[in-house]
């Protein structure tokens, strides 16, 4: 038996593979599909204060070893969440992380503290990508000043875990990290995806209604092994790695730089049982290398 | 569960070209055939590490002696390209039944279809599923010149009352298909309980929802969209609806379609 726990803050979870946010749906899109409950931690889609239609069509396009997404982070909001998806999430005994998203400062704190009277949800991810409507539209993650607040105001309403999911689209990844540590975060997680673009060039339009969007998928594995390398290197705070995560090897790359756990993000959309297939294949290579415990590969690079 | 959607390893039966670059495989799982219905489709994992999405294909047809199921290609891109080359005996990942399927009212009178080019695919499994049905069946196929038209035999066979169109007159009747499903509609004395089902190119499915408007009929269309998922997973497939809310503003063409009612979709781009 290969001891998979990995412990984040106060929680500790069965095993470090966990499902990104907004490639996994709240879960009942897998049923039948995957063993939902062998998945180390369910990271749901994005839910906002009030609900969202999304942004128009195309959301999608593939791009070579990627795709490009512009999905606007269409939900139900904060209340209808707790009535519609909860009840589904409750029943599943791994880890729920709600990842939430303001449109300003101080909406952030006020989600989680609604989100914090409902029993069954572990911790909360905050999609710091998403912008500001304040400063311009700026994301949250572009001035480690904000990053710091917003992290601190969702800190004092909230004794669950907290994880700041950073953008990689900033100058300093690690110069952002030290903010929300700062701020009381108990984890980072990244990286979101990177801004991106593709044009048809028969009609001359972009194959994107907002023009850009955000790439995804093994296109953007290795700037997301180097951030989490940098961030790994700035911060005391565990980091979980999302970036490009389509196999067991990818997952323990990142496990080898640094990371505590891993997200498998856009691989879930070509293959539902994506996540336990990494798991599993992670398991088999502790096996056959003589490693009982999965924490015993973290950090292990090299250099 | 019987009948769920799941991640199929499936084998290659038979594949044959059966119009010019148009392919049709046949594929085993019973898991699929047996609970399929028109309209619905499968999400294929196309063998290559170059490819990273699945690509969407309505199922054609089944074989229920075989417990296999058809889908019907045209090999217009990398992924279709790749799955023409394909040979028997070979596997495939293939994630199905998904969506919603065709849906007629209890007192339909008459189906009346409308297909262009690829879009005839999921008609030959809608007429397969209504072959108990003792009502007339007319299909209205449309295709640019008659070397892509296929499945000719076949319609016949399974009773409906083809109406041929080719855009260039080598085959049928010369024009657009939907030419021919309005003077059809003006012929008509009534039109009440005829149940209209449209698939094919976009321009197609725009003029068949003003003519079914326009009669009063009702119908439904098989859309196409981008789809990185096929299950309601990515939220990448949106479809604008007539009558939003604000808790729903889109359709996802994967899960609430591909198979939409005429009255209720918008069908611009
Ligand atoms: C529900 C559904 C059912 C479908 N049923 C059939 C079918 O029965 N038979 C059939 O031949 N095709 C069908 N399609 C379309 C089919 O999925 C595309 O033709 C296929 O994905 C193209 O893949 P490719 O790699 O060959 O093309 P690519 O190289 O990816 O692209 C070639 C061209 O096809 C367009 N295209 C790519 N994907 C799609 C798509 N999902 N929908 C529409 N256009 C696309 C691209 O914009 C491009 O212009 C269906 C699509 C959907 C959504
Ligand atoms: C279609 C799609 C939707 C996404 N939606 C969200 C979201 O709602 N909230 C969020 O924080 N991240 C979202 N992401 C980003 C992913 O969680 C992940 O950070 C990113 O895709 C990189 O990982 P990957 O390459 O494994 O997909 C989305 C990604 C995709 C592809
Ligand atoms: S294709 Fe992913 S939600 Fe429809």
């Amino acid at each position: 038996m290969i001891d998979a726990r990995v412990h984040i803050g106060q929680v500790c979870f069965d095993n470090p593979v966990m499902v990104a946010s907004g490639t996994f749906g709240y879960a009942a899109e897998f049923e039948g599909l995957v063993d939902i409950n062998a998945i180390g931690a369910i990271v749901t889609k994005t839910v906002t204060l009030e609900p969202r239609p999304g942004n128009p069509p195309p959301r999608i396009v593939e791009t070579p070893s990627g795709m490009i997404n512009s999905i606007g982070l269409p939900n139900v909001g904060v209340e209808q969440f707790i009535t519609e998806k909860m009840p589904f999430l409750s029943t599943l005994t791994t880890r729920i992380i709600v990842n939430v998203a303001g449109k300003v400062n101080e909406e952030f704190a006020q989600i989680v503290a609604r989100l914090d009277e409902v029993p069954g949800i572990d911790g909360y991810e905050l999609n710091y990508s998403c912008p500001n409507v304040k400063e311009g539209g700026l994301s949250f993650s572009a001035d480690p000043a904000i990053a710091e607040k917003v992290t601190k105001l969702v800190r004092q309403k909230t004794k669950r875990l907290v994880i700041a999911k950073l953008t990689p689209n900033v100058t300093s990844i690690g110069e952002i990290g030290q903010a929300v540590q700062n701020g009381g975060a108990d984890a980072i997680s990244a990286i979101n995806t990177l801004v991106g673009m593709a044009v048809d060039i028969n009609s001359r339009k972009p194959k994107i209604a907002t023009i850009t969007g955000g790439l995804s998928g093994p296109a953007i594995k290795p700037v997301a092994l180097a951030k989490v390398f940098e961030l790994v290197q700035c911060v005391n705070i565990p980091v979980i790695a999302i970036g490009g995560i389509m196999s067991w090897q990818d997952a323990l790359e990142f496990l080898i730089v640094g990371a505590r756990a891993i997200q498998v993000g856009t691989a879930n959309f070509m293959d539902p049982g994506a996540a336990t297939k990494t798991l599993d294949g992670l398991l088999s290579y502790c096996r056959e290398n003589g490693i009982s415990r999965i924490v015993d590969v973290i950090g292990t690079l090299k250099t | 569960m019987p009948g769920a959607t799941n991640d199929f390893l499936v084998k290659i039966e038979q594949i044959n070209l059966v119009a010019q670059n148009t392919f049709r495989i046949s594929l085993k799982q019973s898991g699929i055939s047996r609970y399929v219905h028109a309209g619905q489709f499968v999400n294929i994992k196309i063998p290559s590490n170059e490819i990273l999405w699945r690509r969407p294909f309505s199922v054609h047809k089944i074989n229920s002696v075989q417990n296999t199921f058809d889908i019907l290609f045209n090999a217009i891109g990398r992924g279709t390209a790749a799955l023409s080359k394909m040979e028997v005996g070979q596997q495939l990942r293939v994630l199905g039944p998904l969506g919603k399927a065709f849906v007629y009212p209890e007192n339909t009178e008459e189906i009346i279809i409308v297909a262009g080019g690829l879009g005839i695919a999921p008609f030959l499994l809608l007429l397969q599923d209504m072959a108990d049905m003792d009502i007339p069946k007319h299909l209205f196929y449309g295709v640019k010149t008659g070397s892509l038209a296929c499945c000719v035999e076949e319609i016949h066979q399974l009773g409906a009352h083809l109406h041929l169109v080719t855009e260039d007159g080598s085959e049928g009747q010369k024009g657009l298909v939907t030419e021919f499903f309005e003077k059809y509609l003006l012929s008509l004395p009534v039109r009440d309980k005829r149940m209209v089902y449209a698939c094919g190119p976009h321009p197609m499915l725009v003029k068949a929802q003003e003519l079914v408007k326009r009669f009063g009929l009702k119908g439904q269309v098989s859309v196409e969209n981008m789809m990185a998922c096929g299950f309601g997973a990515c939220v990448g497939c949106p479809v604008k609806m007539a009558r939003p809310t604000e808790s729903k503003f889109y359709y996802l063409a994967c899960t609430d379609g591909p198979v939409f009612d005429l009255d209720e979709v918008i069908l611009d781009d």
